[in-house]
């Protein structure tokens, strides 16, 4: 049995902005969400880089103490963004609580911040009332499906659990299983998404490989630069991206607000390599996902680039792009306008192409201001444009060798 | 020690760690201000600090049976008591 899923309600907290309005504007103007790197007072002022996608304005939060104590920040993030779609979709109480709504929701490594304040009593402890500081919830805070839990917990969702943690994939494949879990008719409907707070330790990581970005530390809003000759890196971020998938007649007979269809996906591995980019694994990534969808490649119109801006992840992704998409359709990489946003990227560029797809433009490519030669075999985009797009295909690639390829489409 | 001041503590306990003021003597925590699992276990730790002495595995596994405020001073009291820690009736 294959049934048809799609969106009907999404929210995404990002460095460009907490909802629609405020991201579509951002979009819109061009308006970067990228700023210096926060102090922690432990590694970051041996890092090199100096900058990180900010969530820069204050969140408030209305959750109750019976669920903010098993919350470390990322649940915070997750958790709202998982109300904000639930309150859109408007579910009934006893579909939520039913067992037919199930989550894919994760996170990089939990809660880093909460896993620091562990650590240090782990190394620091002189005595067992030290020790009896590690709080009885401390786990539950910063376990990896941290998110997915405490959704489920404060929402009373009874269906299954998926917590991806795959890096930069996590949220793709929380999408791309959630999908498969309603099109096969395991679950009616999935929350999917992912989070990633603010993390010093994430930026270090990348930072010793060389593939963070440097050279824009005085000018924090001039990187990332996905596919641009100027491109040095990676730019590490925060947010949280969430999506609302229901099989496609459960929500027309209840009248939900269809955003858009999912209608394929692929997820395979490179079997080598955990760091390097694969140009076999991506291309056949990307093939894989117009099969599952059975369109052809003159069908995309958009492409939503993982592009993180290193030198070689960009080139390679130019390649397959180009390999088996070719040149015609719209090629942006919104990690410009706000960096690497880890787990929650795959949801975040989602809701993003969602937006244009709604709204009728396509931003451009924050930052490239000239494309390197190597990556010029797709059509980029440079300059704000109204175009309709029908058909969207969201990549991204991850740590580990892990690629996902998601295509969306609008319902006509 | 008094029971008294151990009810304060209690009381202290309960606004500090779990936001609930003036909590009424004999109801249902649970059913009442949504005490779980969880704040048993941080309720025992804050239970160890204030007495400045560990429970024992089978102490602690005598607090599943605790449903009300007035059950938790009774525990306390009594473990006190085991304790040499001076508990004066008022």
């Amino acid at each position: 049995m294959e049934r048809r899923v799609v969106i009907t309600a999404c929210s995404a907290i990002s460095p460009i902005g907490y909802g629609r309005k405020a991201i579509v504007e951002s979009l819109l103007n061009g308006v970067s969400g990228v700023a210096a790197l926060r102090e922690d007072e432990l590694i970051s002022r041996f890092i090199h880089s100096r900058v990180y996608g900010t969530v820069g304005y204050p969140m408030t939060y209305d959750f109750s103490r019976q669920y903010r104590k098993t919350m470390g920040p990322v649940a915070y993030y997750a958790c709202q963004v998982a109300k904000d779609v639930l309150e859109q979709a408007g579910l009934p109480r006893e579909f939520v609580t039913g067992g037919r709504l199930g989550i894919a929701f994760g996170s990089i490594h939990g809660s880093p911040t909460v896993q620091r304040d562990i650590y240090r009593i782990f190394f620091e402890a002189k005595d067992k009332a030290a020790y009896q500081t590690i709080g009885a919830v401390d786990y539950l805070k910063s376990m990896v499906h941290t998110t997915a839990v405490n959704i489920s917990k404060m929402f009373g969702i009874t269906g299954r659990i998926i917590s991806s943690g795959t890096a930069c994939t996590t949220a793709s494949q929380s999408i791309g299983f959630g999908y498969e879990a309603v099109k096969y008719g395991l679950q009616d409907a999935m929350i999917c998404g992912g989070a990633d707070e603010y993390d010093t330790i994430t930026v270090a990581v990348f930072d010793n490989l060389l593939a963070c970005s440097t050279s824009f530390n005085d000018r924090p809003t001039r990187t990332p630069r996905p596919f641009d000759r100027a491109r040095d890196g990676l730019v590490v971020a925060e947010g949280a991206g969430a999506l609302l998938l229901e099989e496609y007649e459960f929500a027309k007979k209840r009248g939900a607000t269809i955003l858009a269809e999912v209608i394929g996906f692929a997820c395979n591995s490179n079997g080598g390599d955990l760091i390097l980019p694969n140009l076999e694994g991506i291309t056949q990534t990307l093939k894989l996902s117009l099969e599952n969808a059975k369109i052809s490649a003159a069908e995309i119109d958009l492409v939503s680039a993982h592009a993180t801006a290193t030198k070689m992840g960009d080139i390679i992704e130019a390649q397959a792009t180009g390999a088996v998409f070719g040149a015609t359709p719209h090629v942006v990489a919104l990690k410009g306008y706000m960096g690497h946003t880890m787990a929650a990227c795959g949801a975040i560029e989602t809701i993003l192409t969602l937006y244009m797809m709604q709204e009728g433009f396509i931003a451009p490519t924050l930052n490239l201001e000239e494309v390197d030669e190597r990556c010029a075999m797709i059509k980029h985009v440079q300059k704000l444009i109204e175009h309709p797009v029908r058909t969207a295909a969201i990549q991204n690639f991850a740590f580990g060798g892990v690629n996902t390829s998601l295509l969306i489409r609008k319902l006509t | 020690m008094t029971r008294q001041e151990i009810e304060a503590e209690v009381r202290e306990i309960f606004l500090r760690e779990f936001e609930v003021e003036d909590p009424e003597p004999d109801v249902n925590l649970r059913e009442a201000y949504g005490f779980d699992s969880i704040d048993a276990i941080e309720l025992l730790l804050g239970i160890e600090k204030f007495l400045g002495s560990e429970l024992t595995q089978e102490e602690k596994k005598q607090a599943i049976e605790i449903r009300t405020l007035t059950q938790i001073i009774d525990y306390i009291e009594k473990l006190a008591r085991i304790r040499g820690i001076i508990v004066e009736r008022p």
